[in-house]
């Protein structure tokens, strides 16, 4: 079986659930994204971004010291923090900007939570040469100014969204809005494998650059293939990116999510743990809702985890019992994220912490010599202001 | 049948059809319901009735608003149906519930289609349900409003047609609700290829305020929606809730009058 089917729908989840007038928008994306897909000189052209823009390919690095301390087995990690602009996203990105120069659009729009995928599209559109506005929650500008700057030096215009939870999910409404009354010169770059058909085959294809990677390199670098992969899951990109190579392999798949305080509604963001079905975004997937379908404010240290919904990709995922879900705490991500600091040198983002996290967590029971893949899927430069805040536990935020 | 009657009577006296858009319960059910009926009394044929949602996409500015305040008052599908069957008692106007899918979806597809009828809902608009989808409702004896907008194809046009709706509700614009100059040429061809495929009545909706708005389109819509203008309405007088409703009635004579002496005349 190939996923999605035709009308979008990976299993029971996914499909369209836009207003019609978007609808002529994503028929065109998708007909011009299946056209160059297969087109040799478009994927040439990615390549060469990819490689000499956007620095892949990303190493594949066995952090001995942070496996030593944590028990037997052996973690390594697949260094998307290293790409430029410091995460996975610009791999996403430079595809969609590529596709919307061939559909002719002038103008990028994105969502963010973290700024990383901002900073991405912004990036991709500077190097372009296309009009770009990054919507963004009020709350999330704040925990992560230095985000805000960079896009702004990038030569996009901000516009921040003061409505809801004032956080990702708004900012996406806004950026849909946006989207419906622009169509014509502008496309929508979608930062996770979120969205109506085609958005989540498509950043989906464009993510899985990572996991063909990994699976070269661990061939190479270990002569077969890892005994588990594991990655943080907000609407799951670079979960995806690393897992869809693998599913049809004997490899143990594990996605974490955002446990964030604790189990009580609002205070965590684990939408496969907690969540139910649900239509958010464009999207029949999971989502955290009340029990009459308004969609909850959601709580997670890390603004790039910080969404009550995910990808119909992993719904469906979930259900074939294919990728397990986990959960892990603001604390325990705090905690994971010192850790590869001081014993790799590594600072990770917040959001990747949750992945490091759930690793050192399970190290010490696996076998020796097991082999575990963590999707480092960014950097912590972003993060620093907001955790030296935390760790000096000044509320006032100076 | 209620709405198909309506609309036909009207065409057959070459009258267009007044939409009243109004969000349930708010700022409260009491002062809503005021509203409602002075919407009656100044002429308006059917109403919207509106469920606040906390993800309204395809709502600008005003109405936004208004669904995230339903919110905040606690609102939501069950008590818009609550309050839908208190509007049904209230006046005679042909009631259409605006809600989002993800609602109609947690309260599931039979109980929503149950509760509607005994509410006496007669028809529902789903605005993220576009034409593929809105098969999910069919067969529960609703009147389902298919939705059509200026980019619509004609394989898109020709899908909505063979739905026989009881009207097809053509978005006026690219964009999402609120009070705007619209485009009329551009409008107007719009209409003219919808008509070609359907003899459905077409209802223009979205950015919809003025009484020249209504005339431009006299004689290719049957009808139109106003929401956003009587939304802003509404902010503007509800805190003097004894002026508000004679406000919103005015609005509606001269949106309706002004239609019909153009007929007339
Ligand atoms: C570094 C990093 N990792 C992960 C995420 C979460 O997104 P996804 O689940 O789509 O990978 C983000 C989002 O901002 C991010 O910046």
């Amino acid at each position: 079986m190939i996923y999605p089917d035709e009308r979008g729908y990976f299993g029971r989840y996914g499909g369209r659930f836009v207003p019609e007038t978007l609808i002529p928008a994503l028929i065109e994306t998708e007909r011009a994204y299946r056209e160059l897909a297969g087109d040799k000189k478009f994927q040439q052209e990615l390549q060469f971004y990819l490689k000499d823009y956007a620095g892949r390919e990303s190493p594949l690095y066995f952090a001995s010291r942070l496996s030593a301390s944590a028990g037997k087995a052996r973690i390594f990690l697949k260094r998307e923090d290293l790409n430029h602009t410091g995460s996975h996203k610009i791999n996403n990105t430079l595809g969609q900007a590529l596709l919307a120069r061939k559909m002719g659009k002038k103008r990028l729009i994105a969502e963010t939570g973290a700024g990383q995928h901002g900073v991405a599209t912004a990036t991709a559109a500077a190097v372009f040469g296309l009009e770009c506005t990054v919507y963004m929650g009020s709350k999330d500008m704040e925990r992560q100014r230095l985000n805000v700057f960079r896009m702004q030096m990038l030569g996009a215009e901000v516009r921040g969204v003061k409505k809801g939870s004032e956080t990702l999910k708004d900012a996406t409404n806004e950026a849909f809005r946006d989207f419906i009354r622009s169509f014509e010169y502008s496309h929508m770059v979608i930062g996770s494998v979120v969205g109506p058909h085609p958005y989540p085959m498509m950043v989906r294809d464009f993510q899985a650059v990572i996991g063909r990677e990994l699976r070269r390199q661990f061939l190479e670098q270990e002569g077969g293939l890892p005994d588990r992969i594991i990655a943080c899951v907000g609407g799951g990109s670079n979960a995806m990116g690393i897992f869809y190579p693998f599913l049809d392999d004997p490899v143990e798949l594990l996605g974490v999510e955002a446990g964030g305080k604790g189990i009580e509604p609002g205070q965590h963001c684990a939408t496969l743990s907690r969540g139910n079905d649900g239509v958010l975004h464009g999207a029949f997937s999971r989502l955290l809702q009340d029990e009459y379908g308004q969609v909850m404010d959601t709580h997670s240290i890390s603004a790039g985890l910080d969404y009550p919904g995910v990808g119909p990709e992993h719904a469906s995922l979930r259900e074939r019992g294919r990728v397990e879900y986990v959960q892990v705490s603001d604390r325990e991500a705090l905690d994971a994220f010192m850790q590869l600091s001081q014993m790799e040198g590594i600072i990770p983002a917040l959001e990747s912490a949750h992945a490091v996290a759930y690793a050192l967590k399970i190290a010490a029971a696996l076998e020796k010599e097991s082999s575990l893949v963590v999707n480092l899927s960014g950097r912590g430069d972003k993060d620093v202001e907001e955790v030296a805040r935390l760790l000096g536990g000044d509320e006032s935020g100076n | 049948m209620e709405i198909r009657n309506r609309l036909a009577h009207l065409r057959e006296k070459e009258e267009m059809a007044l939409i009243a858009f109004i969000m349930a319960a708010v700022p409260d059910e009491d002062l809503c319901l005021d509203c409602i009926r002075a919407l009656e009394q100044g002429g308006c044929d059917l109403l919207e009735l509106g469920v606040p949602f906390t993800d309204p996409l395809a709502d600008g500015e005003v109405i936004e608003r208004f669904h995230h305040r339903g919110v905040k008052l606690g609102l939501n599908l069950k008590r818009g149906l609550d309050f839908a069957a208190r509007v049904r008692a209230a006046c005679q106007l042909p009631l259409i519930l605006f809600s989002y899918y993800n609602p109609i979806l947690q309260m599931g597809l039979d109980s929503f289609a149950r509760d509607c009828r005994e509410a006496g809902v007669n028809g529902v608009i789903v605005p993220d349900l576009p034409l593929d989808e809105l098969g999910r409702l069919a067969g529960q004896g609703l009147e389902l409003i298919p939705m059509l907008a200026p980019s619509s194809t004609l394989p898109r046009v020709q899908m909505a047609a063979d739905l026989d709706p009881a009207f097809i509700y053509c978005v006026s614009v690219r964009g999402v609700t609120g009070v705007r100059s619209l485009p009329e040429l551009e409008i107007k061809d719009y209409l003219q290829k919808v008509r070609a495929v359907t003899t459905a009545p077409l209802v223009l909706g979205f950015g919809i305020s003025q009484p020249e708005q209504v005339r431009a389109f006299q004689g290719l819509a049957d009808g139109v929606v106003i929401g956003s203008a009587l939304a802003q309405i509404i902010e503007e007088y509800e805190s003097r809730p004894a002026l508000l409703p004679g406000m919103l009635e005015k609005r509606c004579q001269a949106l309706k009058l002004l239609s019909y002496w153009e007929v007339r005349s």
